[in-house]
């Protein structure tokens, strides 16, 4: 590591002021828990890192609206948001996550709004709040804008935000009537990063699909929703076979890359059964509420 | 019989918890990791890209222009303080820093010396190498005839009588090539009713240390003082004097506690390197390896073992033949000794009258391999067990019924002719099958999640001839210490040797002070490696322990103490010297008898002090979907005679087992053009507390070990034997798929459902 700026601004302005839309070499630190990392190891070499241990305080409360509907602030530890019962209320997919979600030491540590600036493929956080219906909402220079979780990623670590955006809350809307189940599935350690994550939301109408929203991550490029094989489900009765029908749209809808995690071939296979299990679970979820 | 059912009489038996375990949970035990030199320099090396090339030039001035850095020094720059500048416990074939040519991916080219670490970082980057480019060799069998040849010349250290023949060979990749025959095995074949041939295939692996390799030198008047975090500080002393042509005594090598080691910081690593800095900066040096850099310095051998066995009308097996090929990598370490050592069990614990075993080391362009908790054995064991139930399977035999009638019982002669003595194979694989219930019906699943189960055997020999010697000193006041260079690297030796020495004194093991290595105050010993400590150490100690107290009886007799007398320690002494004052040193030297195969038909009488046997049952779950197996069983069985600490060998044969666990199912280092492509712990997976399975079993057999230290012997590596066979059998028994190759990934599982199913997975 070589020496760099650290600036530790205490408002939100300052900070995105301190930001530059043209430096890579110029970014926003929370949590640090992946940056640390790619720091260490040579990947990145910063001229300025941007603290936002001092604007905290006012992006880190997590509140529930009247209507059912969640802000979480950006700047909120991933343990924060586990062991909050506003979340646990609104969106208990959330809380099941995260216990799941690397190790206590990380989440203690690591932020929300990092967790998705980042753009890793393999985060579980963004396929679970996209199929949430959740929305990002960001502050830059010319002021602030909405972007849809499912809309936040535009490549292999990669997002649409500009180096001067600052993620601020993640609004989740009321998940009433929604059922929402999230598999992440490690191929090597339990605590490996997924080689395949599947979140799917979807709300059961007289035994039909009324609505679902169906995401793929960790085995893709970036996270995706898979908007044909929703088609093959919406208005059409839960069934097993609808499910496995599904399972096998999923499959040839999602676009499977090889990596040191299984094959693309292999990878393909476990969606078919993951899409297939996540909906069926998410029934049965819906049914019973 | 279950560990702790074991009470203890007196201080041996105890499982007292470790002496230093205080120390270590709060933060206060000493590691060379945080060891801070007063005007110390950090040191950091540019590592090789390619596989295998000349090198053609090394520009260094980037480096040397960085603001901070003290020196930057290449191979050529050694080889002007030290002529020979190349190591290694076998062959002298491991240049200090890369000479005339690069070998692997990583190899030191250049080192970058600094205060601040981050700048020596920096240097090292900066650094740019020049290469031609020539053909590389990574696979073992390629290596055996490859038109690549890793070294111009092979240099046996002189060391071990059975690398002699190999001094000045050329065109070859072969370090070893080791050969036993026995009976006749083409007889053997021939008259078969049953003819069974397989090829098993291990993966290269990393032991992962969680403290990295680091060593530190220091000129001193008399010479170097050397911090390092060693299994072997006696080795290194020898070999960094050799390396200097200096006299022992000039050399003192220092070992504080280490955080793992599992034969990784074996024989010489850093201490090469930090030497010769030290004596060409005249300033402290130490140099830490990162976790990634360890990729590059030592794993464990990859291998392919083809074995194939005859079998007659009743089952019993009547012959084998092994061929073992061990991928040992660039440099060859300590992997000829593996070669031969473990190479001789290849036909595994069964009495077989026919075996014969060729046994290859081979160079290729890797990174070294040498020891790894096992010591070659696990992938024996993986590839005879694997094989074993095969056959069980061919010939419709119950697999444990199968071993039964073919297991090699005591006294009974194992491939090299020696008898087998203490070794309580069949109490193990009995035990195992008693704990696992295998007579009664097994739940087989349904649906989607099918039920297996299986089990794996396995032996070791311990490594022989070597020496060890311990001191124990009695002071004035009655109090005691142990000084010994057994390095506790987290097994818990500091502790069972106390117990030996608190056993024969008649004190508490928590007084008894255990004086870590430093080779100007501890007495020799060859290394901590091979679960030989117990063994060796241990009888070394007792006879320390047993002299100090023959002693201070002489000394009692002396002063006209009455035998039997009730008196303190600290009276005795102040009968002698007339105050507080005096020592009582008691020296103990330990070297078991042994017997060299014999070069041509490679037996020996006495091959072996003591044998080691573990095993492992298993039962699991397939998910048939995915090809996920989950271990819902693991029962780990080992023969390590008398338990000197029964706490302590219930969590090394945990720990083994659960280390064992992740070689099976997922550890693997992956390669582009001779590159690790997962080179850290985000992508190399080691098995964590949700891996483990929630039923684990350890048990030891009742049986005492002749000749060993209150009955005992080693238990580091037992519990390694069984564990991928036994999980390699339990997926065959639960959805008829046989894997070959480890890891034994979901994938490959899955890939054999469908494969035997008609519905295969694409590429």
């Amino acid at each position: 590591m070589t020496p760099f700026e650290l600036a530790e601004p205490k408002t939100l302005n300052e900070a995105i002021a301190l930001l530059d839309a043209e430096d890579p070499d110029v970014r926003p630190i929370s949590g640090g828990t992946a940056l640390m990392l790619m720091m260490k190891s040579g990947v990145f070499r910063p001229n300025r890192l941007v603290s936002l241990q001092r604007v905290e305080a006012d992006y880190s409360r997590i509140q529930r609206g009247g209507d059912g509907t969640l802000r979480i602030g950006a700047l909120a530890s991933l343990s924060q948001i586990e062991h909050s019962g506003e979340v646990r209320q609104v969106a208990p997919v959330i809380e099941k996550t995260m216990r799941h979600l690397s190790n206590v030491r990380v989440r203690n540590v690591a932020r929300l709004g990092g967790n998705l600036a980042h753009g890793d493929p393999h985060m579980d956080l963004p396929p679970v709040l996209s199929s949430l219906g959740a929305k990002a909402i960001v502050a830059g220079p010319s002021g602030q804008r909405e972007i849809m979780i499912e809309e936040l990623f535009s490549g292999y670590y990669e997002t649409v935000l500009d180096r001067n955006e600052l993620i601020t809350f993640v609004d989740v809307p009321s998940q009433a009537g929604w059922s929402s189940v999230y598999f992440k599935c490690t191929t090597r350690s339990a605590d490996d990063w997924p080689a395949l994550g599947i979140a799917c939301s979807l709300r059961v109408e007289n035994g039909s699909i009324g609505d679902v929203r169906l995401m793929i991550s960790a085995a893709t490029e970036k996270l995706t929703r898979l908007v044909a094989t929703e088609k093959v489900l919406r208005g059409q009765q839960a069934s097993e076979a609808l499910f496995e029908r599904a399972g096998e749209s999923a499959m040839a809808e999602a676009e499977v890359i090889d990596d040191s995690r299984g094959s693309a071939s292999y990878k393909s296979e476990l969606v078919r059964v993951y899409v297939k299990r996540a909906l069926r679970q998410a029934s049965v979820g819906a049914t019973q509420s | 019989m279950t560990i702790h059912s074991l009470m203890p009489a007196g201080q041996v038996g105890r499982s007292l918890p470790r002496l230093e375990a205080r120390a270590k949970v709060t933060g206060r035990a000493d590691y060379v990791h945080n060891l801070r030199l007063p005007g110390m320099l950090i040191a950091k090396v540019a590592r090789a890209t390619v596989a295998h090339g000349r090198i053609v030039s090394i520009d260094t001035s980037a480096a040397r222009a960085l603001k901070g850095v003290f020196a930057v020094y290449t191979g050529e720059d050694i080889r002007k303080h030290i002529p020979q500048p190349y190591y290694g416990p076998a062959f002298h074939d491991q240049p200090i820093l890369a000479l005339d040519k690069v070998r692997h991916v990583g190899e030191p080219v250049a080192v970058c010396l600094a205060e601040d670490a981050h700048i020596a970082e920096r240097a090292a980057q900066l650094i740019e190498v020049e290469y031609e480019e020539m053909p590389a060799v990574f696979d073992e069998v390629e290596a055996m005839d490859s038109k690549a040849v890793v070294h111009d010349v092979l240099k046996p250290a002189g060391t071990f009588p059975d690398l002699k023949h190999l001094h000045g060979k050329k065109d070859t990749n072969i370090a070893l090539d080791f050969h036993l025959k026995r009976g006749d095995v083409e007889g053997a074949f021939a008259s078969a009713a049953h003819v069974f041939e397989h090829e098993f295939h291990t993966q290269q692996v990393m032991h992962t240390p969680l403290e990295p390799m680091v060593s530190a030198a220091e000129p001193t008047r008399e010479g170097l003082t050397i911090h390092t975090a060693s299994q072997s500080p006696s080795f290194v002393r020898i070999e960094i004097s050799r390396l200097l042509g200096w006299p022992e005594n000039k050399v003192q090598v220092k070992v504080p506690h280490l955080g793992g080691g599992f034969g990784a910081k074996l024989y010489i690593k850093l201490e090469a390197l930090v030497a010769a800095l030290a004596l060409m900066t005249k300033r402290p040096v130490k140099w830490s390896l990162t976790m990634e850099e360890q990729f590059y310095t030592i794993s464990k051998h990859a291998t392919t073992f083809r074995i194939k066995s005859a079998v007659d009308a009743d089952g019993k097996v009547t012959g084998r033949s092994c061929a073992v090929y061990w991928n040992g990598g660039a440099y060859a370490d300590i992997g000829p000794r593996v070669t031969q050592k473990s190479g001789f069990t290849a036909p595994g614990p069964y009495d077989i009258d026919n075996v014969a075993i060729e046994s290859y080391a081979l160079y290729t362009n890797r990174p070294p391999a040498g020891a790894l908790r096992g010591f070659g054995i696990p992938q024996l064991v993986w590839a005879y067990e694997s094989h074993t139930d095969l056959i069980a399977r061919g010939l419709n035999i119950d697999p444990v019924e199968f071993r039964r009638k073919n297991i090699l019982r005591e006294g009974r002669p194992q491939a090299t002719g020696t008898a087998m003595k203490d070794a309580a194979i069949d109490l193990v694989l009995e035990k195992i099958a008693e704990r696992m219930n295998w007579s009664a019906p097994f739940d087989r699943g349904t649906g989607t999640v099918l039920r297996g189960r299986g089990v794996g055997v396995g032996f070791k020999a311990s490594i022989s001839p070597t020496t060890s010697v311990a001191f124990v000193n009695i002071y004035a006041d009655g109090s005691c210490a142990l000084y010994m260079s057994t390095v506790d690297m987290g097994q818990g030796s500091d502790t069972a040797m106390a117990q030996i020495v608190a056993e024969v004194l008649n004190v508490q093991t928590e007084n008894v002070r255990v004086i870590h290595p430093d080779t100007d105050v501890t007495p020799y010993d060859m290394a901590t490696l091979g679960s030989r400590s117990t063994f060796h150490m241990g009888n070394a100690v007792k006879l320390a322990a047993e002299d100090a107290k023959q002693k201070l009886e002489a000394m009692a007799r002396s002063v006209g103490v009455p035998e039997n007398a009730n008196i303190e320690t600290r009276e005795i002494f102040k009968k002698k010297y007339g105050m507080q004052a005096g020592n009582v040193m008691g020296v103990g030297s330990f070297i078991p008898t042994y017997k060299s195969p014999d070069s041509v038909t490679g037996m020996s009488d006495n091959i072996t002090p003591f044998w080691m046997v573990g095993g492992t049952g298993v039962e699991i779950e397939v998910d048939t979907e995915t090809g996920h197996v989950k271990l819902t069983k693991l029962i780990n069985v080992a023969d390590m005679g008398r338990p000197l600490n029964p706490n302590i060998v219930e969590t090394q044969l945990s720990g083994a087992a659960i280390m064992q666990l992740g070689f099976t199912m997922f550890e693997n280092m992956e390669y582009d053009a001779g590159q690790v492509t997962n080179a850290s712990f985000a992508d190399y997976k080691i098995p964590g507390i949700h891996d483990i399975p929630p039923d684990i079993e350890n048990h030891i057999v009742l049986a005492e070990q002749g000749g060993g230290p209150f009955g005992a012997k080693g238990v580091g590596e037992s519990a390694t034997f069984g564990v991928s066979p036994a999980i390699a059998n339990a997926i065959h028994d639960a959805v008829g798929v046989r894997l070959t190759d480890l890891p034994l990934t979901a994938e490959s599982v899955l890939r054999g459902i469908r494969l035997k199913a008609g519905n295969p997975i694409g590429e």
